[in-house]
């Protein structure tokens, strides 16, 4: 009699038991992405380089190599021996502008595909894409002056405030 | 201030000084110049440690006879020179203190040329590329002459690297660099060597530049910060930048077509760096017209290991300055408007060391002792405004000390009076002004 009364709760028990345990189990999705490579914007670069750090950087990103110790030691000298720095790193930074060996761009490959050379630009003197203002706005420049040559861009990256950053 | 910032406002207040004379009815509005005595000062630093003995006292003859007059020296091993270009011997159209005091501090040669150029005794030791503490003859020009100036105006031409660059400006917080002179090592920022690095830049016409800065300028505007260099350097306007840079390169040119062989006049063989470094001081004077230019001569420091080539450098120090002094008085806008002040940094030692050279000479080094404080200091400058072929002090009456040096260039450009009191320890030697 006891029994007969508590079957109901007991079935009832079972049931709610067994609906639990019945349910599927929750899947997990993975969801792949391309890997990027996350590049400081400009604001986060705090680090000044050093002068010698500035004229091999600068080296590197015109020529495609280390430069060497014997090259380095005659550019320090040279830095050392003027006492505007700006005026000395300027007129370095355009001798290596004219050497033939800099990989320089000619104006007809910048302006093949200009959207292109921006990028590649920001990439490799500021190691970063640009924002899209700077983009749009740096195009804007050129196509607007057939007189702007790769070499002239290369030069004012090389001689901005936010190259002198790391 | 900012680099960029200073630049500007410099630019401004340069502008507003050329151009108020000829806005104002009434005339200038500022006095060209404050009761100037000359309106350009040359300080040759005579350096590298001479002794009177060998300069002044002429106990070996006279090595000087450029600036001195007096028997020839005729020690064995001298080198044969040119005798000088200029008719005159210095002393003749100057006043000589013949014994002048360095009276404290070590006898060092930075720190001998830290009290030279700041005006005040130093204890500090030789430190690598750093600043004087107090401001320099540079910094008290450019800040308180009347009406401003650029540093085009300020040159230090130093013989060697190392330490000396750095005394173009120091590192008080009311100067610094923003008033600093234009420094040059000409000898090795002019050296061939140098020339793939240097010597050969893009050439980029006016409107280009112009669009270069244009890109650049937005470049640092999205940036938003200004680089503040590590060592930023004096300053410069855009036009004294180029005008520098255009001196360079045609410096190298005149070297690459052999126009800088026999420099002064002398044979290259027997040229040293002095020579070669009053050379280029000359081209910055012929080019720039400086009203304050600095230049060391060092070689004279053979003493240590070498009393000959002492003796041989002293020698050309003094074909070279008489040299100099030709060259200024043959320099539109120099001429008869120059003070040119010769002060060797300190002296030597009286006692030798134990380096003898070829001809049994000891040499000698310079640590402090009565003799290492003796020097000379001689001002050459117009007749009737520079007293002429006087001699201030004796040895028993010394008069003058390397802290005087300062005041008086300070004086002579008419900038003395807006330097703030207790700054200067040092007095005008007003025996030198007619």
């Amino acid at each position: 009699m006891y029994i007969k009364r508590l079957l109901p709760y007991f079935l009832l028990l079972v049931w709610v038991g067994f609906a639990c345990t019945n349910q599927d189990r929750e899947k997990v999705y993975v969801y792949e992405v391309n890997e990027v490579e996350v590049n400081q914007t400009g604001i986060s670069k705090d680090n000044l380089k050093s002068d010698l750090e500035f004229l091999s950087l600068a080296y590197s990103d015109l020529f495609g190599r280390t430069i060497t110790e014997d090259q380095l030691n005659a550019m320090t000298i040279g830095y050392n021996a003027l006492g505007d720095r700006a005026l000395i790193a300027d007129i370095i930074v355009r001798n290596m502008l004219n050497d033939p060996a800099a990989a320089v761009p000619t104006s007809q490959n910048m302006r093949g595909n200009l959207d292109q050379f921006i990028e590649d630009t920001y990439l490799k003197f500021y190691v970063r894409e640009p924002g899209e203002y700077e983009r749009w706005q740096l195009k804007q420049m050129i196509e607007g002056d057939s007189e702007i040559t790769a070499e002239m861009i290369y030069y004012a990256f090389l001689t901005s405030d936010e190259y002198r950053y790391y | 201030m900012k680099r960029r910032t200073f630049l500007k406002k410099s630019s401004l207040l340069t502008a507003g000084a050329v151009a108020a004379p000829y806005i104002l009815p009434s005339g200038r509005l500022f006095a060209q110049t404050m009761n100037r005595r000359v309106n350009h000062v040359v300080l040759c630093l005579f350096a590298g440690g001479v002794r009177n003995l060998e300069s002044i006292h002429q106990d070996l003859g006279n090595l000087m006879p450029g600036i001195l007059s007096g028997a020839a020296s005729t020690e064995e091993g001298l080198q044969t020179i040119p005798s000088p270009v200029y008719p005159n011997r210095l002393t003749q159209e100057g006043t000589l203190f013949p014994e002048l005091r360095y009276a404290d501090g070590p006898t060092g040669h930075f720190n001998g040329h830290t009290v030279a150029l700041t005006g005040v005794y130093t204890d500090t030791g030789l430190n690598l590329r750093t600043n004087p503490q107090q401001p320099t003859i540079f910094e008290y020009y450019l800040k308180h002459n009347s009406p401003v100036v650029t540093a085009r105006n300020a040159w230090w031409v130093s013989n060697s690297l190392g330490p000396y660059p750095a005394l173009n400006y120091s590192q008080h917080p009311q100067y610094g660099p923003m008033y600093g002179a234009n420094h040059m090592a000409p000898t090795y920022l002019l050296n061939p060597a140098l020339y793939p690095q240097l010597g050969q830049p893009k050439q980029f016409q006016f409107h280009e530049e112009e669009k270069v800065g244009m890109i650049r300028n937005f470049l640092n505007q999205n940036f938003g910060k200004e680089a503040i260099l590590n060592d930023s350097g004096n300053v410069n306007t855009p036009e004294d930048a180029r005008a520098i840079a255009n001196f360079i390169q045609e410096m190298y040119e005149k070297g690459n077509n052999g126009g800088l062989n026999n420099p002064l006049g002398m044979p290259s063989a027997l040229a040293n760096n002095d020579i070669y470094t009053i050379l280029f001081a000359e081209e910055i004077i012929k080019s720039f017209t400086p009203e304050l230019l600095v230049v060391n001569i060092t070689d004279i420091d053979a003493a240590h290991q070498n009393f000959t080539a002492y003796l041989n450098n002293i020698r050309k120090a003094d074909y070279a300055v008489s040299h100099l002094w030709d060259t200024i008085q043959s320099t539109p806008g120099m001429a008869n408007d120059t003070l040119l002040i010769l002060v060797p940094e300190h002296g030597r030692n009286l006692e030798t060391n134990t380096v003898r050279d070829i001809y049994g000479r000891f040499g000698t080094d310079h640590t402090g002792d009565a003799t290492s404080r003796e020097i000379f200091a001689l001002f050459v400058g117009p007749n009737g405004i520079v007293n002429q072929d006087i001699r201030v002090g004796s040895a028993n009456n010394p008069v003058g000390e390397s802290i005087d040096i300062v005041p008086t260039i300070a004086h002579a450009l008419g900038f003395d009076v807006n330097i703030p009191s207790g700054m200067l320890p040092g007095s005008v030697l007003n025996e030198v002004f007619v």
